[in-house]
């Protein structure tokens, strides 16, 4: 299924905005931009490798050929691209419980949105909006967001542990090792395929 | 610049797609049928240009209608969607899909007006800039690492974690020994390629 590769599923929804109500979101975005609460929430919730907004002013889908037909829009478009971990339903019920009200600020300006809460005309919007992908990759399929930020920290660890323990007695290196088990404890484990979900 | 988060780079294209109705498979169907066809692991273009952290291509056939009020309209071409996460500048990201997954780019993009092939470099870089949309707003919630880094460290996580559970209850002098030869091991045995699937019975080579 081209949607999911491993542990991550490929969302693309398009939704269509009066040009005006563009200058808005831009206005907000810069603001996200340069004061982030919206990413520290993103990050707090820790299932989303990348995600972007792309808005797309009506006349602005690119034109190359004086043979291709210009496109004649009354809306810009906003782009919404997404590589999370789980499931379809634990996204979007994570997003409406979590994130209703950056999602609001961001979707509202969306023609027909009907709000992130309650969750069911959220989803019917999102469907109506979803493109399906057609080729997905990753470069690390069997690792979660969360799995990524635990290697990394027990790298940083074990690179700390393997230079100071070098050239330690054996009983010295016996209680750093211990120290290192406890710092890493919490992030050990191994990749791996994704429980099935619904 | 928006495009950007730390170290990764969050490209968007839109290239649009040749439309020619006498053809009985549409360039558009063209493009699905062979995307169906292309690996998804290292071995497809993705994974041969191995600074992509994640990539996808999808097909727009048109704009959505969400119903009235709003006004429906259309596209007038089909575009191609390309979206990738990955390390470093465009200019060597580009450069890189032309030279090193030549034979898939030339596949899909040939079907998009305006291309010009891959032969000449700079020309498919002009090409891929013209079809660029600027990102508005972009997430990377690891934006410090790159694919290598990662993958090792994915390796280290899963190697350690085997190691650990294979050396408890060991003399001081004996867990030592085994962790040195473990280190030294590790740090001799290449990270797995991107888009392995390769997980625990990779590491536990290593033990």
């Amino acid at each position: 299924m081209p949607n999911i590769h491993g542990k991550a599923y490929a969302m693309n929804t398009i939704s269509p905005m009066k040009p005006w109500k563009t200058y808005i979101l831009r206005f907000f975005f810069f603001i996200w931009r340069h004061y982030k609460p919206l990413g520290d929430g993103l990050v707090e919730l820790s299932f989303i490798h990348f995600a972007r907004w792309v808005i797309v002013p009506r006349y602005s889908f690119p034109r190359l050929s004086e043979q291709q037909p210009n496109n004649d829009l009354r809306y810009d478009y906003l782009l919404f691209f997404s590589n999370f971990n789980g499931t379809w339903n634990q996204y979007i019920d994570a997003f409406s419980a979590v994130l209703f009200e950056g999602l609001n600020l961001i979707w509202r300006w969306s023609e027909k949105f009907p709000g992130s809460r309650p969750v069911t005309p959220f989803k019917n919007f999102i469907v109506r909006g979803q493109i399906e992908t057609d080729y997905y990759y990753t470069a690390y399929p069997y690792a979660a967001t969360n799995d990524v930020k635990a290697a990394h920290r027990v790298q940083a660890a074990f690179d700390d542990f393997e230079r100071l323990s070098n050239g330690m007695s054996a009983v010295k290196f016996a209680e750093a090792y211990q120290q290192f088990l406890v710092k890493v404890q919490r992030d050990l484990g191994e990749t791996g395929e994704a429980p099935v979900g619904t | 610049m928006s495009n950007q988060s730390g170290s990764i780079y969050g490209l968007t294209i839109l290239s649009p797609i040749q439309d020619e109705l006498h053809l009985e498979i549409s360039h558009s169907l063209a493009i699905r049928m062979y995307l169906q066809t292309l690996p998804i692991d290292g071995k497809g273009p993705f994974g041969k240009v191995s600074s992509t952290h994640m990539a996808r291509l999808v097909v727009l056939d048109d704009v959505v209608y969400f119903g009235m009020p709003s006004c429906e309209e259309h596209l007038q071409s089909k575009y191609l969607i390309f979206e990738s996460n990955f390390d470093g500048d465009l200019e060597t990201y580009l450069k890189r899909l032309a030279t090193e997954a030549t034979e898939e780019v030339h596949s899909i993009w040939k079907h998009c007006v305006g291309y010009p092939g891959v032969t000449d470099v700079a020309a498919f870089i002009a090409y891929m800039k013209r079809c660029q949309v600027e990102t508005t707003l972009y997430f990377a919630d690891v934006n410090d690492k790159t694919v290598q880094q990662t993958l090792r460290a994915l390796q280290t996580q899963s190697a350690v974690t085997s190691f650990i559970e294979k050396n408890q209850g060991k003399s001081p002098a004996d867990l030592q020994k085994a962790f040195v030869e473990f280190s030294k091991h590790l740090g001799n045995t290449p990270p797995p390629k991107p888009g392995s699937i390769e997980g625990k019975e990779f590491t536990d080579k290593l033990l």
